[in-house]
């Protein structure tokens, strides 16, 4: 029998909400790092010129920059997992993690000198057993990205699944 | 502009250096993209490959597709299948739907024969370019 994953007190945490605010702007460099990571050096992202002709105020950051959220670093500790960005502690122990869906709203482009204040609001929690009778949590969450003049830049609905790890 | 005329495949081989680049990139230092021995104690046969990169790869197809000026509004993903460090994925696109500016399009990311990831964008392509 599968063991339960949503114990009263992650029940407990549904419509929390919980705010991060980047330490500095977005920054010309973090946009580069990122087109190159992924390999996407459209010039929009990448020279000032490209953006200005293309109809921008200046580069713009590749749209789903702003919905990676670990730019917060330093939220916490690291823990054994490495990770250091936003989490919610349900306590779920001896569990494996799989990303369910991404669902993207982009308001306004991004530009280097936006401060990111990424606001999560925990909106559900569903219990499910797997085909192989393992325990799972389905974790859907909602954020949303403004800037420091309080606007609005993009949302992202968010589901994970913790997995329970078999014996 | 046609359902013909929707982006070209995009393909990519997600070798170990991706995943450590795109997790730089994002400050995810989660173990599970790049240590083999913590994902194995966690079932997983090699490092995962961030979900959230197809993400970032399917705004590049439509980015590098639509005209410059455009801005990609809506982009949605659903995953189905974990993908490890070392597979070729390729991203498909077809448009279903377009009204006036606005372009409705529909992605599948595959490797092999087999369906990681379905999704679903919508862009706004600049004026005077439809």
């Amino acid at each position: 029998m599968a063991r339960t994953l949503l114990t009263h007190g992650a029940e407990a945490m549904i419509g929390t909400e919980v705010s991060y605010t980047s330490p500095e702007p977005l920054g010309r460099a973090l946009i580069r790092y990122f087109a190159m990571a992924v390999g996407d050096l459209n010039p929009v992202y990448l020279d000032e010129t490209a953006a200005r002709r293309a109809g921008f105020d200046d580069v713009i950051a590749p749209p789903t920059l702003v919905c990676e959220t670990n730019q917060f670093a330093g939220v916490r500790p690291w823990d054994e997992s490495g990770y250091i960005g936003h989490v919610w502690d349900l306590g779920l122990e001896g569990c494996r993690l799989i990303r369910g869906e991404n669902r993207y709203r982009f308001e306004q482009p991004v530009h280097p000198t936006d401060v990111v204040t990424a606001t999560w609001k925990l909106a559900e929690l569903t219990e499910k057993t797997s085909g192989s009778g393992l325990a799972m949590l389905v974790v859907r969450s909602v954020c949303t990205y403004t800037n420091q003049n309080g606007s609005l830049l993009a949302t992202n609905e968010d589901v994970v699944i913790h997995v329970e790890i078999s014996a | 502009m046609s359902r013909a005329d929707a982006p070209p495949p995009l393909e990519r081989t997600l070798e170990a250096v991706d995943l450590v680049a795109y997790a730089g990139a994002t400050w995810d230092w989660h173990r599970m993209h790049y240590d083999v021995t913590f994902g194995k104690e966690r079932e997983l046969p090699a490092p995962v490959v961030d979900g959230q990169m197809f993400g970032a790869l399917i705004a590049a197809q439509v980015m590098g597709w639509a005209p410059p000026g455009s801005f990609l509004t809506e982009l949605e993903l659903r995953y189905t299948s974990m993908v490890f460090a070392g597979d070729t994925i390729r991203v498909d696109a077809n448009i279903i739907g377009q009204d006036g500016s606005d372009v409705e399009l529909a992605h599948e990311v595959v490797v092999g024969d087999r369906s990681v990831a379905t999704g679903r964008t919508r862009v706004v392509l600049p004026p005077r370019s439809t």
